[in-house]
């Protein structure tokens, strides 16, 4: 029988006996959708607190100069209409508006006439508070303004886009959308933990869980190479592993296509591509995060001890995201080819949307691969070494 | 066939196994009697190749046990100190999980399987996860994992240990159907009536070493005790031993 029917057989009883344990199976399903609820929950509340910026009252004088207009502005969200004060100038002064909106009498006059119709915004330019409001009333009727020149173009059989020769897109750094990219940064981050938390239940008991139930030993008596053994073993805790990463990778990618990402100014486009060139740089990790694991694991002469090495390793793959929130971490090129760090800047390039060659996804999947093959050889070697396979 | 020869192995200052000697015939049973400790799963487990020894050689069925482990291990079936079950198996999945890593598959696993359960009376618990079952179900299924590829050779360390009359007889049932069949087996044991109940040959160990051999009568024979068991205490020294 070849050693690799052997590895198969092993890595089949592995999966067999892990999925039958229902805690295991939800600790999986918990920790892989830890981090995609609590990006989303946070994005929420930032999206609502923008939200909550946006909602203004307009005060109006003149509301019945220009019915559509008044009309327009509040069928926008968060837009309240309200009559204006009898002398605007002097509330704006006094603050007590920010801005008043003063439509003319002879407004609909013009409006009919395909001529430039007045609306006079009153605003004080020295306050900074009130900048965002003024901003957004300017904004509201500019936006009014286009609408209306767009339809009597259109009407005319003029393309709207002849009158538009540039477009303007604003990229604000506005505290919302940074908020919103910290968020996101922890995304890696969580990817990366999924990596560990869901090969960590079979890498556990398949090793230390072995040992400490005594069926270690029957087991080696089994004509099998040391080799087929800890590659089943790693192999399975590896499967475990790449099925939670997919699951949060999946998990995130639908959370963000939930939420509103432009809200915050973001463009952000995930394409086939990128999602495959994301899970070639993440699978190998999850070959190597259980190598680790299995190493570590196999070292450990009870389940619990095994388990507090667990708790110790998960804080390598935060390292990088702890990191990269206080100081953000570009991308360089010599970052690729160490395991972990490579992948968390990997998935940062690819969820920024940052063009990233196909050399770097394979210059990180190699490396973790090579590790990881590494750390089952030396898990072979311990399985050798009988005060592993006899103390208990 | 287990042939042993000026078998040794020392863990620090402790001299576990210190020249241990004895062959272990077809078709026989073979027990090795001693007190805890005087190193008879030691001799064992370099037996089945998962130590190696210091020094000596180890030969089954002609095959170096120290030079080729796995050729070794193929012709052994071992029933170790300790034999753990995974909970969330069950028996039938333990047999075909030992069974696949022997190399066997479709339907001869399967028939050895229900072959096993026949032999070793466990259809009732076949399909039952092993999580709960009693010391004697456990043994049965670590018994038939470990004769899966119908070994000519077999080991057991203390298969009676700790279990009820009915398990014990199970279990030696199943030792007099192996000699039966013309398997060599050497089993392990601290208690006197297992031996002479079942044993063609006995070695006594004591303190590393094989203190006698023989058959039943020819150790009455060589200490002078018509009891068997008083025959043991005056070969393993258990007397000075007391004192201590």
């Amino acid at each position: 029988m070849s050693p690799l029917a052997q590895t198969l057989v092993v890595f089949k009883k592995e999966l067999t006996d892990a999925f039958r344990d229902k805690r295991a199976i939800y600790t999986i399903f918990f920790s892989a959708a830890f981090g995609p609820l609590i990006i989303g929950f946070t994005l929420n509340r930032v999206a609502d607190r923008q939200r909550q910026l946006e909602e203004v009252k307009i005060p109006v004088v003149g509301i019945e100069h220009a019915p559509a207009l008044v009309e327009w502005l509040r069928q926008q969200a968060g837009v309240e209409v309200i009559a204006g004060p009898s002398d605007p100038e002097a509330a704006v002064r006094d603050r007590n508006e920010d801005v008043v909106v003063i439509v003319p009498e002879d407004f609909q006059k013009k409006f009919r006439s395909s001529s430039p119709a007045q609306v006079k915004i009153v605003s004080d330019g020295s306050r900074q508070t009130a900048r965002p409001k003024i901003n957004r009333v300017r904004a509201l009727v500019g936006r009014y303004s286009n609408e209306i020149g767009t339809m009597r173009l259109v009407s005319r059989g003029v393309s709207p886009a002849i009158a538009t020769p540039i477009q303007l897109e604003d990229v604000e750094v506005s505290s919302a959308q940074q908020r919103a990219a910290m968020i996101l940064s922890f995304i890696p981050m969580f990817i990366v933990l999924a990596a560990f938390a869901g090969g960590m239940q079979i890498a556990t008991d398949s090793t230390a869980g072995e040992r400490e139930r005594g069926s270690l030993e029957p087991l080696l008596v089994n004509p099998a190479p040391r080799q087929a053994i800890a590659a089943g073993k790693w192999l399975a805790a590896s499967f475990a592993s790449m099925l939670s990463v997919m699951l949060t990778t999946g998990l995130v990618l639908a959370m963000l296509r939930y939420i509103p990402m432009q809200e915050f100014g973001i463009r952000f486009r995930m394409e086939p591509f990128q999602i495959a060139g994301m899970l070639v740089a993440l699978l190998p990790m999850c070959l190597l995060a259980s190598g680790i694991q299995t190493y570590l694991a196999t070292f450990a002469k009870s389940f619990k001890e095994a388990q507090s090495y667990m708790g110790l390793l998960i804080m390598v793959p935060m390292l990088p995201g702890i990191l990269s929130s206080v100081y953000p971490i570009n991308s360089q090129p010599w970052m690729y080819p160490i395991p972990i760090l490579g992948q968390h800047v990997l998935s940062a390039d690819v969820l920024g949307g940052k063009p990233t060659p196909a050399w770097a996804f394979a210059l990180a999947g190699v490396s973790a691969l090579i590790v990881s093959i590494v750390l089952m050889q030396l898990t072979t070697r311990m399985l050798q070494r009988e005060k592993i396979i006899f103390s208990r | 066939m287990i042939r042993v020869d000026n078998l040794r192995k020392r863990f620090g200052t402790v001299t576990a196994v210190d020249g241990v000697s004895f062959t272990a015939e077809d078709g026989r049973v073979t027990g090795l009697l001693g007190p805890n400790g005087a190193g008879k799963t030691t001799t064992l487990r370099m037996l089945y190749a998962l130590m190696r020894p210091d020094e000596g050689t180890i030969a089954i069925d002609g095959i170096d046990a120290v030079a080729e482990p796995q050729k070794a291990q193929k012709q052994l079936g071992v029933l170790p100190d300790v034999s753990g079950l995974y909970q969330r198996l069950t028996a039938r999945e333990h047999i075909a999980y030992y069974g696949q890593l022997q190399g066997l598959s479709g339907q001869r696993l399967h028939d050895r399987i229900e072959q096993l359960l026949q032999l070793l009376d466990m259809k009732g618990i076949a399909d039952r996860r092993t999580q709960g079952f009693s010391h004697g179900e456990r043994t049965k299924v670590a018994l038939a994992r470990a004769v899966v590829h119908d070994p000519r050779n077999i080991l057991l360390d203390e298969p009676t240990n700790g279990l009820d009359v009915m398990s014990t007889r199970a279990v030696r049932d199943i030792i007099r159907a192996f000699r039966a069949d013309g398997r060599c087996v050497l089993f392990s044991s601290h208690v006197m009536q297992e031996v002479s109940a079942l044993c063609d040959t006995i070695i006594v160990i004591a303190r590393g070493r094989v203190v006698a051999s023989g058959t039943p009568d020819e150790l009455r024979e060589q200490t002078g005790h018509q009891n068997l068991e008083d025959a043991f205490v005056a070969l393993s020294g258990l007397e000075q031993g007391a004192a201590i």
